[in-house]
C-alpha cells in the first residue's frame, strides 16, 4: 500500500481483527480454568484466586495447569485441556 | 506535510527521521539480493507482521541501509524468528535486552561492518543501519512497542541498533564463527539476546590470571539474570590489546572461555545478598542451593559464553549480559 507516494512499512493493510471472547454475566456453576505461567509466587496467587472465586462468586472449582515456561507459549494439550474442561479461562502471571 | 514528519507521526519510526520508502527505492534495494520479493521469511512476534524479501527491503531503505547489506538482514531474519531465541517473549519482557547481531567472514569486512574502535557505537554505517533495519521491523511488524507490545521498563540504546563484527585484523584467535565450526570463509551471524555492554577497565594487568579475574568478576554481578537462571547469554568483547595478553600467554580462544567459565560466579552465600536470586529460581537450577559454599558458575552451559575480539587497542573489555527469561542464542550461515 503506498500513502501519498511513499510505502505503509506496517503490515496494518493485512491485519485481521479478533474480537475478545464473549464475557459471561455470571461465575456461579461455572469451571474456571486459570493457567500458571511459572513464574515465582503465581502458584500461590492462582491459588488464592481460585479459591476467592470459588468462595464469593459461586464457581463450581478451579482448574489450575501450568505452561513448561512462563517466556514459552502453552502447549497445545493443555489449551485442549483447558478448552475441554472448563467455561472461562485466565492466562495468569506470577512475578 | 513534510514526508519525514508524517513518518515520525505514525509511530513507524525509532524517533529519529526514516528514508522514506518509495517504490523506486525499494526497488533499488532489492537489487541487493537474487531472491523474489514475495517470498516469506516468517512471521514477527508479537503481532506477527509477515517479513518477507520486500517488507525487508522497506525496513533497510527506512534504515539507511545500502543494497548490498540486505543479505545480512534477510540471513537474520530466520535466525531471530528460531523458537530457542525466544523473540516473542523478549519483545513482551521488562527486561532491556535487544538481539545482538555479531557477523563474521569475509562479507562483514566487504561491506564495512566495523569491529574496530567505536564498533558498540555511532559513526559507521553498516552498523548503525543494519541493526537500525532490524529494529524498526521489530517496531513495525511485530509491534514491539513500548506500552503496546512492549511491557520493557527501560529499553537500552542497543534497541536502536546493536550490529557488528569481530577486529579480524588485530585479533589473536579465529572468529568466533571459525570456533563454532564453521569454515573461515563462511559468511555467519550470531545472535544473542543482551543488555548494553558494561565496560571494565584494567591497564594494569600484563598477564591472563589478573586480566581474567577483573573480566570475571563484571561478569557476576549479583543482579544479572545469568547468575541464577540455567541458561543465559552473555557476550564479552575483549578489545585485542586484552586478547593479546592471553595469546602472548598461549591462551586459545577455548582456554580463555573455559578460564572465564571458572572465575565468574560466586557462591551461594554470596548469591543470598542481593539481586536476581530467590530460592524458586535456585530450585530450577539443579544445584544443592542449600550449600552455602557452592560455587555458582555465571556460565552454567558452555554454548552460552560467546566471546568475541571487538574494539580498538586499549584496556577495555566490555561484558553484555543475557535476558534470563529463556533465550539461547543461535548461529547460522547466511547467502550474499
Amino acid at each position: 500500500m503506498e500513502i501519498k507516494g511513499f510505502i505503509d512499512p506496517t503490515f496494518s493493510a493485512v491485519q485481521a481483527k479478533v474480537p475478545p471472547a464473549r464475557r459471561p454475566a455470571s461465575l456461579a456453576g461455572k469451571v474456571i480454568g486459570l493457567l500458571d505461567n511459572t513464574k515465582e509466587g503465581a502458584d500461590i496467587i492462582l491459588q488464592t484466586i481460585g479459591d476467592a472465586l470459588v468462595e464469593r462468586y459461586g464457581a463450581a472449582r478451579a482448574v489450575i495447569r501450568k505452561k513448561e515456561m512462563f517466556s514459552k507459549v502453552a502447549a497445545p494439550e493443555i489449551i485442549n485441556e483447558m478448552a475441554g474442561e472448563v467455561q472461562i479461562a485466565v492466562a495468569a502471571l506470577g512475578g | 506535510m513534510d514526508e519525514f514528519e508524517f513518518f515520525l507521526e505514525k509511530q513507524w519510526s525509532d524517533g529519529f527521521p526514516v528514508v522514506t520508502p518509495t517504490e523506486e527505492r525499494v526497488a533499488r534495494m532489492l537489487a541487493g539480493t537474487r531472491a523474489e520479493p514475495d517470498q516469506a521469511l516468517g512471521d514477527i512476534p508479537p503481532a506477527m507482521g509477515p517479513a518477507t524479501v520486500r517488507t525487508v527491503a522497506i525496513h533497510a531503505v527506512m534504515a539507511g541501509c545500502k543494497p548490498e547489506y540486505l543479505p545480512i538482514l534477510l540471513g537474520a531474519i530466520p535466525l531471530l524468528l528460531r523458537p530457542e531465541l525466544n523473540l516473542n517473549a523478549v519483545q513482551g519482557t521488562m527486561g532491556s535486552a535487544a538481539p545482538l547481531l555479531i557477523v563474521n567472514g569475509p562479507y562483514a569486512k566487504q561491506v564495512g561492518l566495523n569491529g574496530g574502535n567505536g564498533c558498540f557505537g555511532p559513526g559507521f554505517r553498516a552498523n548503525a543501519s543494519i541493526g537500525r533495519a532490524i529494529r524498526l521491523m521489530l517496531t513495525n511488524l511485530g509491534s514491539g512497542i513500548p506500552g503496546i507490545g512492549s511491557s520493557t521498563v527501560f529499553a537500552s540504546p542497543l534497541r536502536y541498533t546493536a550490529c557488528l563484527t569481530e577486529n579480524m585484523e588485530l585479533s589473536p584467535w579465529e572468529s568466533l564463527a571459525v570456533a563454532r565450526g564453521y569454515a573461515p570463509d563462511a559468511n555467519v551471524i550470531t545472535c544473542a539476546m543482551v543488555d548494553p555492554p558494561r565496560y571494565g577497565f584494567d591497564d594494569f594487568s600484563t598477564e591472563p590470571g589478573r586480566l581474567l579475574t577483573g573480566i570475571a568478576d563484571s561478569m557476576s554481578a549479583l543482579n544479572m539474570m545469568n547468575m541464577s537462571v540455567p541458561r543465559c547469554a552473555m557476550v564479552v568483547a575483549m578489545c585485542p590489546t586484552q586478547a593479546r595478553i592471553c595469546a602472548q600467554a598461549g591462551m586459545g580462544r577455548a582456554a580463555v572461555v573455559e578460564r572465564l567459565r571458572e572465575l565468574a560466579g560466586r557462591p551461594v552465600r554470596e548469591l543470598r545478598r542481593g539481586g536476581t536470586w530467590r530460592t524458586e529460581r535456585a530450585e530450577k537450577l539443579n544445584i544443592d542451593f542449600h550449600n552455602e559454599d557452592l560455587f555458582v558458575p555465571a556460565i552454567k552451559h558452555p554454548d552460552d559464553l560467546h566471546l568475541i575480539v571487538a574494539g580498538g587497542l586499549g584496556p577495555i573489555t566490555a561484558v553484555l549480559p543475557g535476558w534470563g527469561g529463556g533465550s539461547i542464542a543461535v548461529h547460522g550461515e547466511y547467502e550474499v
